[in-house]
């Protein structure tokens, strides 16, 4: 939300390439064979969803504005490339991240009112010790190397509004897709910009016909091809009289005329529309019992 | 950025003995006697960094693993546990990593390769105390650098302090030649400890120690203005809001730069906020429009406190010396005049608005500057306008008349970086539609303008 995104820290040491993500992320595994071995989990996107119901469940008792749940999520996304999940307590770690990012945001909450509606929620993973959070917050500080500050999509999302004379529809809908995209590894993955983009487009499309899912995935790979299609002087795009169908073509226009990374934008379409599939599979009492077996057996609730 | 490189760190591992280096008993931190225990752990290690610095095995190998990640991830923990195994034993605790751990809260033992302990600095006189901070000089053992060590103390009722952790997030983000730079944070029981840049003084005791009554020359206040315009400018560029200029805030080195410093009241203004504050800025640098109640001001409220600050060096007192918030905007009306609906639309609706106010004249800028040139009385008009929407830009400040004499030589490139900066800026926000990537070259030209003074007038 602060400073320059391109010389931010976000974009210089946070923005992986997904190869580059995948490699960490087995890195931390193989650290430790016999404890990934012993104590499997699910797919992390699974993970992912159970950790953000989670999250938002604490936010909402404590009224939390959707800017601070949003660095909350980025925190806890980024510290789980640096720590592996078994050997933390994930309900203390998503409280914490929750305190830290109440204090970038300029919204701090009370370290004792974060813990007691922390313990309500999960009584048996939340320590009475209040002192507990704040050491845990010098380790989530720690482990972030102090680089605190997120750039978020809905600046974007906010300035191009008026810009491309989005209809409200759309902006809520975008809105909402952004507020999604944290459960995925996009954070880390892509530019704020870029995500917005997709939000929006995706927003655009899904409404537009009953086909939903289908119809983002042909927009998604039509976009790909959209730059060329546009240099070719091709004029499909913004040819039809549908008036929705005008809208999409005039952004996709706009698109193809600027110099936004649109694999970037399709590849993050892409996964945004894998993670509401995913979605589907989704129970939150395996996830439950997965991390409460690690956490208990570990003894990390201590 | 004295940053060692990875390999060094990896260096230390290997070779390091925990038995040659005894270490004194810490004041304990943490309740838990276990994690007090092994925060020692994890901090002493890079005590060795400077022995170590140089191989001083032959037969060591160096990490064949590539640091790829600027995340540092690459991290061998397995050799860590064989080095550190015999110790924990020995001490009857065990090994942290393989078994059960308090609050699932350990940091991993790569963690230690950011930071480095404190006892690398050699600590000297106190430089000043902050109201969540001490400030000391400080040495470099290794190297024999001299940095500022600014200590934070740890509220364990509210962990770590928010003005501290929005310090040390908004300059690891902000680099730039006329903002003091952050070289290091290292945590440790129980403080925060910053490493920055050592600056010789601050404005204040350099104003005071010219001697001729706090005031300075021409060229001097020239120089100086136009950096901390230059860096208010940098600050706002990246939508950073100071908020707290004064002179007390405003380093200066012995090569005659000027940087800002102390950004613990400093905020980002990324999405509008409606709700700011408004018990920020010290009294006699505060804007009107904050002082009226204000909460949605903006980066004008830095203009003002430089517009201040300008009158301040000219005349080595201060220029508006208000007690109360209300004495402070009568100071301000006796000379700028008394504003009133028609030459500020809006005023009445200020919170702190109050019909009664004795109506002053607005006086003429010179009467209290009389001997300074035209060229800066304008810019300070500028600068000093009560209607925030009024006062000039940092930007647009740092390419005022009164400043074209000043090196143009070296003001020229620096322009053409601005703009490249603000081009970057504008597609980050995507403003102007571009591609994900910038191109390495000019990002870098944007952020690593080596600092090198600006032609100073030999004061020192």
């Amino acid at each position: 939300m602060a400073a320059n995104y391109w010389a931010s820290t976000q974009r210089l040491h946070w923005q992986f390439s997904r190869t580059e993500l995948q490699d960490i992320l087995q890195h931390l595994e193989n650290e430790d064979p016999a404890l990934t071995q012993q104590y499997p989990l699910l797919d992390r996107r699974l993970l992912s969803i159970f950790y953000n119901q989670q999250l938002v469940k604490l936010a909402k008792r404590m009224s939390i504005r959707q800017q601070a749940l949003g660095t909350a999520q980025v925190y806890i996304r980024r510290f789980y490339t640096k720590v592996d999940v078994r050997n933390t307590n994930p309900y203390l770690i998503l409280t914490t991240a929750l305190y830290l990012a109440c204090k970038m945001e300029e919204s701090p909450q009370h370290i004792r009112v974060v813990v007691e509606h922390a313990r309500s929620l999960w009584p048996d993973f939340i320590p009475s010790d209040v002192s507990r959070l704040g050491e845990c917050e010098f380790y989530l500080i720690s482990e972030m190397n102090s680089q605190l500050i997120i750039h978020h999509p809905y600046r974007t999302l906010q300035e191009l509004q008026g810009r491309l004379d989005l209809v409200q529809d759309d902006v809520l809908v975008a809105w909402s897709i952004i507020n999604d995209h944290y459960l995925t590894d996009l954070p880390l993955l892509f530019a704020p910009h870029v995500i917005a983009i997709a939000a929006i487009f995706l927003a655009m499309t899904l409404k537009q016909s009953s086909g939903g899912q289908q119809a983002a995935v042909n927009a998604a790979a039509y976009l790909t091809d959209s730059r060329q299609a546009i240099r070719e002087g091709s004029s499909t795009v913004a040819s039809n009289d549908n008036v929705p169908e005008k809208r999409i073509g005039s952004f996709v226009k706009w698109l193809a005329e600027g110099e936004v990374d649109l694999q970037a934008v399709a590849d993050s379409m892409q996964e945004i529309i894998s993670l509401y599939d995913v979605w589907d599979r989704y129970g939150e009492k395996t996830c439950k019992d997965q991390i409460s077996h690690v956490v208990k057996a570990r003894g990390l609730d201590k | 950025m004295a940053q060692p490189n990875h390999a060094n760190y990896h260096h230390a591992y290997t070779t390091y003995d925990p038995d040659e280096t005894p270490r004194p008993p810490r004041p304990k931190r943490f309740k838990d006697d276990k994690l007090n225990h092994i925060a020692d752990q994890l901090v002493a290690p890079t005590d060795v960094f400077n022995q170590y610095a140089a191989p001083q095995h032959p037969q060591h190998q160096p990490p064949t693993q590539q640091h790829r990640y600027p995340t540092n991830i690459a991290y061998n923990k397995q050799q860590y546990q064989q080095q550190y195994q015999h110790q924990y034993q020995q001490q009857a605790h065990q090994f942290p990593f393989t078994s059960s751990q308090p609050s699932g809260t350990l940091p991993s033992p790569k963690a230690i390769m950011d930071k480095r302990h404190p006892s690398s600095f050699q600590q000297l006189e106190k430089l000043g105390e902050g109201t969540y901070a001490t400030v000391f000089k400080g040495r470099n053992r290794q190297t024999g650098e001299l940095v500022a060590l600014k200590e934070i103390h740890l509220d364990s009722e509210e962990g770590t302090p928010s003005t501290a952790i929005r310090e040390i997030s908004l300059m690891k983000e902000l680099k730039h030649e006329n903002i003091v730079s952050l070289h290091d944070v290292i945590h440790t029981d129980n403080k925060l400890m910053l490493v920055f840049e050592y600056m010789d003084k601050d404005l204040k005791k350099f104003m005071d120690s010219r001697g001729s009554g706090g005031q300075l020359d021409y060229l001097t206040i020239k120089s100086f203005m136009y950096q901390l315009l230059h860096g208010i400018a940098f600050c706002h560029e990246n939508r950073v809001l100071h908020r707290d200029l004064k002179p007390q805030n405003l380093l200066i080195n012995n090569k005659g730069q000027l940087k800002l410093a102390d950004f613990g009241l400093a905020r980002a203004f990324g999405i509008p906020v409606n709700t700011f504050s408004n018990e920020v800025v010290t009294l006699w640098y505060r804007a009107p429009d904050v002082l009226l109640g204000s909460r949605t001001y903006n980066t004008s409220i830095d203009i003002w406190s430089a517009g201040c600050i300008m009158a301040e060096m000219y005349t080595g007192r201060p220029l508006f010396p208000g007690t109360t918030n209300e004495d402070q905007l009568q100071k301000i009306f006796r000379l700028m005049g008394t504003p009133s609906e028609r030459s500020w639309p809006g005023i009445t609706a200020f919170p702190e608005y109050k019909p009664g106010w004795h109506v002053y004249a607005t006086q003429d800028l010179r009467m209290i500057l009389p001997t300074v040139e035209p060229a800066a009385l304008d810019l300070l008009g500028r600068c000093l306008q009560l209607r925030p929407e009024m006062r000039v830009g940092a930007q647009e400040a740092t390419d005022h008349a009164w400043f074209r004499d000043l090196n143009v030589g070296r003001a020229q490139p620096q322009q053409q970086q601005q703009q490249q900066h603000t081009q970057a800026q504008q597609i980050g926000q995507g403003m102007v539609g571009s591609q994900g990537q910038m191109p390495m070259g000019q990002q870098q030209q944007g952020m690593g303008m080596t600092a090198g003074g600006y032609g100073m007038p030999a004061y020192q």
